[in-house]
């Protein structure tokens, strides 16, 4: 049986991102397609446009010639298109069988469910994928590996299945575990199933894969024969160019200054009791995993969440911040890693979010606000930081994510902090917007302002710090200097708490 | 340049539909019965406007903070038995009124306490009031009504300024007050600010609790003296009275453009609110509707300003993704 798989001008819109541009191409039976690009590429976008989750903007997808347009996940599977997801969608308490046949187990008259013909139907799938399990077992007594294979017979066992999608499919397995998820790949791909497998992984897409579709920013840029073309090609065309440049071209400054706060055993309810020193004019990079306390640390010194222990000395005086507000008058002041929920003020305009911040020195002793201070303040704001709007009355959702975050630096650029601290500045923002966050911060830090730079990005943390904290488990585990950094020394420190030097 | 004049535009026809829709009420009452449209019954319509008006600037503000208060009927009637009371027992006048004021103050306070500390929603922590407050009501007067027959404080109700009641008076006054602070103070944008985003809008070195407990406070004082205008009016303070008056003050606000989603509206929409639903109830009354059946007219005009309000909501995040469209890099 011959599938073919057809996306046409594909495009989909959120507020302030451009999730998917224009995306046209085909996929084949008989032929593993990698989907290729960096987060926020719009890879899983278009597995869930295609998968019925979301509805394109424009644009359209065409079936064997026959165009679709899902209006739920539970479409695209009866017409056989299914997504397996990271996060397993199976029901844990129900046995294999059952899971495998959910909504549609074999019923008698008066509708009684046949069990023992559910479980038979099963074994032969099971058999088919030559795997040792039985249909009874619960699902929660199996492996990780093994739930993710029921979730995949679940999608097999329906007759007309033509599409089959693996969203970063071995994060959680095992090597042998990843041998029997291939095996049963290539089968599917004998049977003339259409499959699109999203990794990050280079090896496993050389392994796996037939083709690759690459992304950028979003965009569709080609599909490539996996076997044909390097590694280190693929990487430049999902990057779009090389970013190494972008760091070593940075105008950073040469002398780092005297200590300018100092965070002594500050601990929260969230974070454990940590202690770090920070310069005048120094980059200093937070590294770790999601989820090491990074972003907790920060609310605690910033006073969103409550310091438990621990004290604060800026510029050798021992300060307290109560609140958000309490550090924003002693210069310390962070630009949140949610944009969006902790952010922005989505209801107000871009010069309202650049003022907000402000509402203190613009207004009198009557609190009456001075509107061409606050009108001078925005356009300063918007020409310093490029910020690209119509107008400074325009609602800043409708402003692309990059420049969203724009507006919330120059909102406390404005405040004169003494300390800045950025949480993931550059999580889901442009490349060419990136490289002016790197340039402004370098130019901050220049200024004499302390940068603190919370990033996950390891080429990001490793580019622009002075010098590199690592975190784990809520607690400081190493700190490295520039010169010596490393991926994989930040990596070890990230994740198993010391340096192992291979 | 363009693209400002188009959203001005837009706003201002919201504005114009419910200028539109008073323009309805007016003509299909006035057809009804030709007393409608007359200077006396005007005057009466912002008369009976005056209480609900005053709460509706309370409601305006909490409800763009994302917040609201479903005790203003009591705190209105335990109010004008208050001053009532006080002023029996021989308190002069302008004490009455201060203390009860002052009650009006803590009871916004509790109000904001319970939403504040014990992080209970506004619905739920103001409907424990509602309760309360209409309880004590009844307990300081002993289920009776108490007469007033001080002549200073019936002029409060009664007394009129340029063929206006001193009581409409009042209320234009703290609109146009209000309104200001709404619109052009540090106060007023920080309303807006813990509207639409509470914890961003904390991080940015607001106060949130503070705004919110401002905002309640200004509620109970708005209340305080609308009870109080409202038993001048009567000639007594009566524990039974101003029961849902909230209902009205919501409608009008949400008629007047003010969103429940917090963030969104101003003191101009809740104006042609105030008068739209007044009009609506007194014509309801002149034309001889049995009572009965006004609950049901009047929760089909809630009903109507809750759709309004979804309908004007929707369109607001169409005109985003447009935009956005237009702007996404």
């Amino acid at each position: 049986m011959e599938n073919v798989l057809e996306f046409q001008n594909i495009s989909k819109y959120f507020p302030g991102v451009k999730a998917l541009d224009n995306i046209s191409f085909k996929a084949y039976s008989g032929e593993v397609l990698a989907f290729l690009g960096e987060n926020g590429a719009g890879k899983s976008t278009l597995l869930k446009v295609l998968n019925g989750d979301y509805q394109p903007t424009s644009g359209k997808y065409l079936l064997n010639g026959e165009e679709k347009n899902f209006l739920s996940p539970h479409e695209a599977i009866e017409e056989g298109i299914s997504v397996i997801y990271q996060e397993r969608q199976i029901l844990l308490e129900l046995s294999v069988a059952e899971n495998i046949y959910l909504g549609r187990m074999p019923a008698g008259k008066f509708g009684i469910i046949n069990t023992k013909k559910a479980n038979e139907n099963a074994s032969k799938i099971i058999r088919d994928f030559g795997l040792p399990i039985q249909p009874e077992t619960k699902v929660k007594d199996l492996s990780i590996a093994y739930q993710q294979m029921v979730e995949i017979m679940k999608a097999y066992s329906r007759d007309n299945l033509k599409v089959i999608c693996f969203d970063e499919p071995t994060a959680s397995l095992s090597d042998s575990e990843i041998e029997a998820l291939f095996r049963i790949i290539r089968k599917l791909k004998t049977e003339g199933k259409i499959i699109i497998y999203v990794s990050h992984r280079m090896d496993e897409i050389r392994q796996i894969t037939d083709k690759a579709a690459i992304f950028k920013d979003g965009r569709y840029v080609d599909t490539v024969v996996t076997g044909q073309v390097e590694e280190a090609q693929m990487i430049h065309m999902m990057v779009g160019r090389d970013l190494g440049d972008i760091y070593n071209n940075l105008d950073r400054k040469k002398t780092i200054g005297d200590v300018l706060l100092e965070v002594r055993n500050v601990s929260s309810d969230f974070v454990k009791p940590n202690s770090f020193v920070l310069h005048k004019g120094e980059v200093l990079g937070f590294s770790g995993l999601v989820g090491a306390g990074r972003t907790e640390l920060m609310r605690a010194i910033i006073g969103a969440d409550k310091m438990k222990t621990g004290t604060l000395i800026l510029e050798g005086k021992e300060i307290q911040n109560n609140s958000p507000h309490d550090a924003m008058k002693h210069g310390i002041v962070l630009v949140p890693e949610d944009r969006k929920m902790q952010g922005i003020l989505a209801n107000l305009s871009v010069a309202g979010n650049i003022n907000i911040s402000m509402l203190d020195s613009n207004s009198n002793q009557f609190g009456i606000m001075n509107q061409e201070k606050e009108e001078e303040i925005s356009r300063e704001g918007i020409q310093n930081f490029k910020i690209k709007t119509p107008s400074p009355d325009k609602k800043i959702v409708e402003l692309s994510g990059g420049n969203q975050q724009k507006c919330i630096v120059a909102r406390w650029l404005t405040t004169n902090p003494k300390v800045l601290i950025m949480d993931e500045p550059t999580k889901g923002i442009d490349v060419g917007a990136k490289s002016e966050f790197y340039q402004m911060i370098c130019k901050f830090a220049k200024q004499g302002m302390g940068i603190i730079l919370i990033s996950s990005e390891l080429p990001e943390v490793i580019g622009l710090s002075d010098r590199i904290i690592v975190m784990k488990g809520f607690k400081i585990t190493g700190e490295v200097m520039r010169e010596e950094a490393t991926e994989s020394k930040l990596l070890s420190l990230g994740m198993l708490g010391e340096v192992k030097d291979a | 340049m363009n693209e400002k004049k188009g959203i001005s535009l837009k706003i201002s026809g919201d504005k114009l539909t419910m200028i539109a829709a008073i323009v309805v009420v007016f003509v299909l009452f006035t057809s009804l019965n030709r007393n409608f449209f007359s200077v006396t019954n005007i005057i009466n319509i912002l008369v009976s406007a005056s209480l609900v008006g005053l709460v509706a600037i309370g409601h305006t503000y909490l409800i763009i903070a994302a917040q609201n208060d479903l005790s203003p009927g009591s705190l209105a009637a335990f109010s004008g038995v208050m001053v009532a009371l006080l002023i029996s027992r021989g308190m002069p006048v302008p004490a009455a009124v201060l203390v009860t004021i002052g009650c009006g103050a803590v009871v916004g306070t509790f109000n904001a306490f319970m939403v504040n500390k014990i992080k209970l929603d506004a619905f739920i922590a103001t409907l424990v009031t509602q309760s309360v407050i209409r309880g004590f009501a009844y307990i300081i007067c002993g289920g009776k009504p108490i007469s007033i027959s001080n002549k200073a404080f019936l002029l409060i109700g009664k007394a009129r300024v340029f063929w206006i009641p001193v009581s409409v008076w009042i209320m234009i006054f703290c609109i146009l007050i209000f309104g200001f602070i709404l619109s052009k103070t540090k106060f007023g944008r920080s309303v807006y600010a813990i509207g639409g985003n509470k914890d961003a809008a904390r991080l940015a070195g607001l106060n949130p609790q503070k705004i919110i407990f401002t905002c309640y406070i200004i509620m109970g004082v708005l209340c305080a003296i609308g009870g109080m205008i409202f038993a001048s009016r009567m000639n007594s303070g009566q524990p039974a009275a101003n029961v849902n008056l909230e209902f009205d003050s919501i409608t009008a606000v949400i008629l007047g453009g003010v969103s429940f989603v917090g963030g969104v509206g101003d003191m101009s929409g809740t104006v042609l609110g105030i008068i739209l639903i007044n009009s609506f109830n007194t014509g309801l009354t002149m034309v001889n509707v049995p009572s009965f059946w006004q609950y049901v007219a009047k929760g089909a005009l809630l009903l109507f300003a809750l759709t309004t309000d979804y309908i004007r909501k929707q369109r607001r995040e169409k005109e985003l993704l447009a935009a956005s469209m237009k702007n996404a890099v």
